[in-house]
């Protein structure tokens, strides 16, 4: 019975990456290759972030929320934004559009990012005998955050890749990018300073997320428009 | 213009409609928050097993993995896979012993205690009179436990916040009718210990100390003894909260401190009385006193000749104005006369009453209900002195679970001190008849109340089942060294226990309880993840590709026959 539970965080987990690649035209462009790589480099990343994390970060006992350790991890959080960039703009991939390559190297990112954060705790956690909402819960965050980067990724390849963009958005198309590069920041100041619970901080992901792909995806189509 | 509206709007319909399946897991998840709790682990204590002769007494099963279910369950719902959680405030003694006797299955009985109960609580005096209901509600309980043949595990644990949680819920449960097993979820408690095997060679720890008495240069004769005994083992429900306060806890300090203030009396040599004392701490006192036999077969014979009389001490902590000196020798006897005597005089000065009863020894019968009683079979003068004026049963008030500190008053066993302490020193210095007090109040053979509270204390939060203590247990070096201080020899006899008693172990568990979620939640979650994926992969089809992408999705096949045609 408790491995029905595993198997169904599971498939909440990393479902979606499978639906997202089988049900959009990535399939179709056999974009795989992209998505591996973007995964690689976010590896690379997730240990240069935990080396200065190690280095620069005081642990501290309690959940005191400080601001000055959270201006430190915002900018160590900001190498994810470079190792993005790197996935991005200076790999070489095969000749997909612009369209298909932010999709798939968010999608590699988000992907890597739910199995190296989620798998382990799901195998340990989801398989004992206590029922607890935890694993459903980290299961719709690792959604949001699909949502998140695909959304980052979206807003950095109109950053980087395209070099034509209307003026008046360009304001807009960075304040995004700072604020879903911001969003553990944001997510931690919540838990600790307001007190929110664990449920309420993931329905807020996910309310978030949902409103960020809306916008990135309104920018992108506009961004679009004088190339046509 | 107008189509980039349209697909504008449609992409903006699509966006809100996707929103629907996340708002109903959210209100699901906000619905059903309080489910959050996390494992809970109790430390639970198993009722004894035991045989006698090869016949099999008390909860016969360690194991437990099983639903739990409380007293408002339906009746005549099957209860042989859950565990009945009873706690005390609520039980309904002819319900366990119908149970018992009619020999329903069950997975299991997990009874909680009031928290007044538990060993190292010493404050909660208050509310004496809910409490004296307990005291003789749970004495009846273990009566029924201990002496039936139960199949299924029985746990004894004390309340706290979680069961107590637990308990609500489950009542809630069942009150609805729906009786939880593995499709309905609910609690889930699970001990997992091995089964439990006999234990090997039990022993029984006799410690005595020998403090002689002054003898004159050149007399070559042997001095009387006076031999004062306590047994300091238990029995009762649950060998792991078997601290018996009372019974004999009070004994053993009574004896500690005796031995202490004649170690004074007696360090200075002029101040030595012409007896020697003998203070043993037997085991074996619930299985009719095996130990004191044992000892005293292994005594010399000249030593047991020499015991002018032997008094032993059985229960002294809880008495108010009379205590009992039971007697097997008739009380007409010269001897039994004089120790009475003595006795009363030291009672009358003191402030109180002592009472002779007499209980003749049935040879036949293998039953010795007072300790004295074996002293008497091997010819050696003996007396008990206890606050209990009927003899006790095989294996009763031998410390059960409501026998704990709250139940034991100070003052009484310093009385019981006083009374030995002046009467012995009365008989050994030849004082009968004149009012002389050597151990007074503020004198430096004063009874020490701290040294009786210090003991007392420490007794009371120490399980004493003989088969359980090993032949180096702390508290047998404890005593032992306690009375290397007093006396100067001191030797311990170890035994084993007689065959026809067989103990098992396992006496103590660690409980863990689940909240488990049933089959069908988890069957529904698969569904709505279910649909939450497939209602994902059309969005984006239809997004991304277009909505005829998405029909000619499901009608590929006839297509492709219509192609090879």
């Amino acid at each position: 019975m408790t491995l029905f539970h595993f198997f169904n965080c599971a498939i909440l987990t990393f479902g979606p990456h499978a639906v997202y690649y089988s049900a959009t035209p990535l399939s179709e462009y056999d974009t795989l290759g992209t998505s591996v790589k973007a995964a690689v480099v976010y590896l690379a990343t997730a240990l240069v972030k935990l080396v200065c994390l190690a280095t620069f970060l005081q642990v501290s006992e309690t959940e005191v929320f400080d601001p000055y350790q959270e201006a430190l991890k915002a900018m160590i959080g900001f190498i994810d934004v470079a190792g993005l960039y790197y996935a991005l703009a200076q790999l070489t991939h095969r000749n997909i559009s612009q369209n298909h390559k932010f999709q798939a190297v968010g999608l590699g990112w988000a992907f890597a990012d739910s199995v190296l954060h989620r798998l382990a705790p799901l195998w340990v956690g989801a398989r004992g005998l206590e029922f607890t909402w935890d694993y459903v819960l980290q299961g719709l965050e690792a959604n949001a955050n699909l949502v998140f980067t695909i959304s980052l990724a979206a807003l950095g390849s109109l950053m980087w890749l395209r070099k034509n963009k209307p003026k008046s958005l360009i304001p807009i198309i960075y304040t995004c990018a700072i604020i879903i590069a911001t969003m553990p920041s944001i997510t931690s100041y919540l838990k600790r300073v307001m007190g929110w619970h664990f449920p309420k901080i993931v329905g807020f992901e996910l309310v978030t997320s949902l409103v960020m792909a809306f916008i990135s995806c309104q920018l992108f189509i506009l961004c679009q428009r004088p190339s046509l | 213009m107008a189509e980039e509206k349209k697909s504008k709007q449609r992409h903006r319909v699509m966006v809100f409609e996707s929103m629907y399946p996340i708002l109903a897991l959210m209100l699901i998840l906000v619905a059903c928050v309080e489910l959050c709790d996390a494992a809970t682990v109790v430390d639970v204590y198993r009722l004894i097993q035991y045989d006698i002769s090869g016949v099999p007494f008390g909860s016969r099963f360690s194991s437990l993995n099983h639903h739990a279910a409380s007293l408002s369950f339906q009746r005549g719902a099957d209860l042989s896979r859950s565990v009945l959680i009873l706690p005390l405030r609520e039980l309904d003694i002819a319900f366990v012993q119908d149970y018992i006797s009619q020999k329903q299955s069950l997975g299991g009985l997990l009874i909680l205690l009031p928290q007044t109960f538990r060993p190292g609580n010493v404050g909660g005096g208050s509310l004496s009179s809910e409490n004296d209901g307990f005291r003789s509600l749970l004495g009846q309980l273990e009566k029924l436990l201990v002496h039936g043949n139960i199949p299924f595990p029985v746990y004894f644990a004390f309340e706290n916040e979680e069961t107590d949680a637990m308990l609500a819920d489950v009542k809630k449960n069942d009150a609805l009718g729906q009786q939880a097993t593995a499709t309905t979820g609910g609690y889930k408690l699970v001990i997992s210990v091995s089964e439990p095997r006999k234990i090997a060679s039990p022993t029984i720890t006799n410690i005595q100390g020998w403090l002689p008495g002054l003898r004159a240069e050149g007399d070559s004769s042997q001095l009387p003894t006076i031999a004062v005994v306590a047994s300091y083992d238990t029995f009762g429900a649950a060998p792991a909260l078997s601290v018996g306060s009372d019974s004999n806890g009070s004994g053993v300090v009574a004896l500690l401190e005796v031995a202490r203030l004649f170690s004074v009396l007696y360090s200075n040599p002029k101040t030595r009385g012409k007896y020697n004392l003998l203070f043993a701490l037997t085991s074996g006192g619930p299985y009719n006193y095996e130990g004191t036999q044992k000892w005293l077969k292994s005594l010399d014979q000249r030593m047991r000749e020499s015991i002018d009389y032997a008094i032993c001490l059985n229960s002294v902590g809880s008495w108010d104005s009379e205590l009992l000196i039971h007697v097997s020798k008739p009380p007409d006897n010269a001897y039994i006369k004089q120790i009475f005597e003595g006795f009363s005089n030291v009672a009358e000065d003191l402030g109180f009453q002592v009472a002779l009863k007499h209980k003749k020894i049935n040879i036949s019968n293998s039953r010795v209900a007072w300790e004295h009683e074996q002293f008497s079979r091997l010819r050696v003068t003996a007396a008990t002195l206890s606050e209990l004026s009927t003899p006790p049963e095989l294996l009763e008030n031998a410390g059960s679970l409501s026998d704990t500190r709250q139940l034991v008053n100070e003052d009484a066993i310093i009385k019981g001190v006083k009374l030995v302490a002046e009467s012995l020193a009365k008989h050994i210095y030849g004082h009968q008849g004149k009012d002389i007090k050597i151990f007074a109040d503020d004198s430096s053979l004063a009874v020490n109340p701290f040294y009786v509270r210090s003991w007392l204390d420490l007794l009371s939060q120490t399980p004493r089942v003989a088969p359980f203590l090993s032949k180096n247990e702390p508290l047998i070096m404890a005593l032992k060294k306690e009375l290397e201080d007093y006396t100067a020899e001191v030797s311990v006899q170890h035994e084993s226990l007689d065959g026809s008693f067989t103990f098992y172990d396992s006496t103590k568990a660690s409980l863990n309880i689940y909240q488990v979620a049933s089959v069908t939640f988890d069957l529904l979650l698969l569904l709505v993840l279910g649909s939450y994926l497939i209602v994902l992969f059309s969005f984006l089809v239809i997004t991304t590709r277009g909505l005829d992408d998405l029909i000619s999705l499901f009608r590929r096949p006839p297509s492709r026959k219509v192609k090879m045609g």
